[in-house]
């Protein structure tokens, strides 16, 4: 009884608030993982997904991947794009973030419009995107030849080089009203107490932000950063709808490449290996993110 | 301090696996969203049980069956139903039921019906993925259950493996060459029939606004499908490429290219979207399927366009396209196959395909199906050159290789003689 009571100590409350959400992860979540990993390890194809035996063959599918060239360049693929995205992503947000914390005519009902690129769904986004890059059609073309910038039009998405551009560019828009919103409710949360003492300290504008804004908006960075990782490595829709994975499979990632392996070409054990890589790369963000916020909450 | 990581460290974890298990089927068990739609099967094996047990079919409940299909355009669907309810007042032992699946899931649906046991009584499906759920072992021997000897002898091998029939060929179609007839007149060109002639007309043809013809060339089963022909007419097989005609058809598309007379941008469009580009009138001839036309008549009613063979190299050669219908084994196989015997008489086969604008399967019904002068018939008359592809269970493969290649030489990151050999690698250790 005595242990029970305990037990029910305020600090562990806490873990019987997350029991429903954890059962619930654990059947959802939990268990079709472990079937993936189960079959990333077999050798499942057309011919015995029903019936047959699905013999282990361990790493097998995985040792195959490495060799598969479609399979490093999606992985290759995937990074940069992520590293890329997030990189503009989150510059242009924070910069649009700043600008809109002013207080000035319209800032708030404009900082609500430019929301919009974040409500569409990712398919509209990326047929809109298609048609701005097409080459004959496309209107990005016919701004740059109406500058002079350009002679021919450029293919953007019929060149291998290009066509990743293109998909950057559309992630790019997409993510910049969600990296700006979090960092401009961050921005929220500094007490304006501080820099008042700062300017009357005598610091200057670039001051106060390399010393209060940035250190003080530490905590919310990390999780934009995390955050904007996770949905930009796990792509998918938009990269289906612009690219398909091509011209000649140089767009694909892991996602569309595990689709593809899995659904289009009857390699369900490979198919859920790629998935699984792509699982563990998140896996290992998330560790470091947990550190990272942990360590904060220590000091 | 320790708890609240373990805390975090859950969330966290959880946090992610949700949404890398919410993009969608990364893994073969996101299954949850089928099951609602596959829960007839199960109920209609018990309630067969039960009427087997004595009571005659008048009394008894009707006993449910269920197709899936990929058609999206309604009038397909329309017709579909309208088959689908005639056959339900005219008996009443089953009750058919037909569900739509997006051509993009169904393979996806099937296969993962087929790994948690729910799946239709009937899939009416894509002809080159038929031997690969054969050789999963989901469909029914229907040998000698049904009459396909009038039967184009194409249709009949997409549904035949190791000399049993595993389908019934729902409708036929196959790939021809449209042509803008005032184009034509104005450059002052005669329809070409062999590639050197195509070639010299798409060049006369070819304007600032027009480019000469147009064919899908997407990186996938529907790329494939317009490719083969051109390898075909030159002796090659799909199995054999890496060779002086393989290379010679590769070259060909790839000069196509370069010429200028083919616009790279096909390898974003879809059979559709070069059916759109035509009827805009940016494109002067296209490599097509008849289902365009009924489209093409209501959207582009004053443009003058015809039909003819696909020019050829050494022979000609289209590809075969089509649904086949399948019975799952496992579901209620005596009711889809009461279903089929209704849905491919004469008559039903005859609505059918009118409204599909498919031609028939069959030899007599599609001999007398159209009149001399409709766009239909050259079809008719390209069917005798159309093979299919495959069959074969690893076609997806094979087909990946080849629209590949076809890629690489469209988009000049490979020549010709690479992309043949890489094919043929490929295909190699797929096939031998």
């Amino acid at each position: 009884m005595a242990k029970l009571k305990k037990f029910f100590r305020y600090e562990n409350v806490g873990l019987l608030f997350v029991l429903p959400a954890f059962l619930y992860m654990l059947v959802f979540v939990g268990y079709p993982i472990i079937r993936n990993i189960i079959l990333s390890f077999q050798d499942v194809n057309a011919g015995n997904l029903v019936r047959g035996t699905k013999n282990f063959i361990l790493f097998d599918n995985y040792l195959e991947l490495f060799k598969d060239s479609v399979f490093t360049t999606s992985l290759w693929n995937t990074l940069r794009y992520t590293v890329l995205c997030l990189v503009f992503q989150f510059v242009i947000g924070f910069a649009l973030a700043l600008f809109f914390s002013q207080r000035f005519a319209l800032a708030k009902p404009v900082r609500g419009i430019l929301l919009v690129p974040w409500m569409i769904p990712v398919t509209v986004t990326a047929l809109m995107f298609k048609l701005l890059f097409a080459t004959d059609i496309g209107v990005i073309n016919f701004i740059l030849r109406s500058l002079h910038l350009i002679d021919q039009n450029i293919e953007w998405l019929t060149t291998p080089g290009t066509a990743m551009f293109a998909l950057i560019c559309a992630n790019v828009w997409i993510g910049i009203p969600f990296n700006m919103i979090l960092i401009s409710t961050g921005l929220t949360t500094i007490p304006k107490e501080l820099y008042e003492s700062a300017s009357i300290d005598g610091a200057g504008k670039v001051q106060t932000f390399w010393k209060i804004t940035l250190p003080l908006l530490k905590p919310t960075i990390e999780s934009v950063l995390i955050l904007g990782f996770i949905y930009t490595f796990k792509v998918y829709d938009l990269v289906y709808v612009m690219t398909s994975g091509g011209p000649v499979n140089s767009t694909h990632m892991l996602s569309t490449y595990s689709y593809k392996l899995s659904f289009e070409m009857f390699k369900y054990s490979k198919g859920s290996a790629v998935a699984n890589v792509l699982l563990v790369i998140l896996l290992i963000v998330g560790v470091f993110y947990i550190k990272a916020t942990t360590e904060g909450e220590e000091e | 301090m320790k708890k609240r990581k373990i805390t975090a460290l859950l969330t966290a974890l959880t946090m992610t696996a949700g949404i890398l298990a919410g993009c969608g089927g990364t893994g073969n068990d996101a299954a949850a969203p089928a099951a609602p739609a596959a829960d007839n099967a199960p109920a209609a094996q018990e309630s067969s049980k039960e009427e087997s047990g004595g009571e005659a079919a008048s009394g008894g409940e009707a006993q449910a069956i269920t197709i899936w299909y990929y058609w999206e355009t309604e009038g397909h669907q329309v017709a579909l139903d309208q088959v689908i309810q005639e056959y339900n007042g005219s008996q009443s032992q089953y009750e058919v039921t037909a569900k739509y699946v997006p051509f993009a899931d169904f393979k996806k649906q099937l296969s993962i019906g087929a790994s948690a046991d729910e799946l239709p009584d009937i899939a009416i499906l894509d002809s080159p993925d038929h031997a690969s759920y054969v050789e999963m072992g989901i469909f029914e021997d229907l040998t000698g259950k049904f009459d396909v000897s009038n039967y184009y002898e194409g249709t009949v091998n997409s549904c035949t493996v190791d000399g049993k029939l595993y389908g019934v060929p729902f409708g036929a179609n196959c790939l021809a060459l449209y042509y803008n007839e005032d184009m034509l007149t104005a450059a002052g060109c005669s329809v070409p029939t062999t590639w050197d002639e195509l070639k010299e007309t798409a060049k006369a043809l070819t304007t600032d606004s027009v480019t000469g013809l147009a064919l899908c060339s997407v990186q996938n089963e529907e790329g494939t499908f317009n490719f083969v022909p051109w390898l075909w007419s030159t002796g090659a097989t799909s199995y054999d490429i890496n060779n002086e005609n393989g290379i010679r058809a590769l070259t060909f598309i790839q000069d196509l290219i370069n010429e200028g007379v083919m616009s790279k941008e096909c390898i974003n469009w879809t059979q559709g979207d070069v059916m759109n580009q035509f009827i805009s009138g940016n494109v002067a001839m296209m490599e097509n399927g008849p289902w365009q036309i009924p489209t093409m008549q209501s959207e582009a009613p004053d443009l003058n366009w015809k039909v003819t063979l696909i020019p050829k190299d050494a022979e000609y050669a289209s590809v075969l396209g089509g649904e086949n219908y399948a019975v799952i084994n496992g579901g209620n196989v005596d009711g889809a196959l009461d279903f089929l015997t209704y849905a491919t008489s004469e008559e039903k086969v005859k609505f059918l395909m009118d409204k599909f604008g498919y031609i028939s399967a069959d030899k007599n019904i599609a001999g007398s199906q159209f009149a001399a002068d409709s766009p239909y018939q050259p079809f008719v008359e390209e069917l005798n050159y159309a093979m299919p592809r495959g069959p074969l269970a690893e076609w997806p493969s094979v087909s990946d290789a080849i629209s590949l290649a076809f890629n690489q030489v469209i988009t000049g990151t490979a020549t010709p003689e690479d992309a043949a050999a890489d094919a043929q690698a490929t295909i190699d250790g797929i096939v031998k």
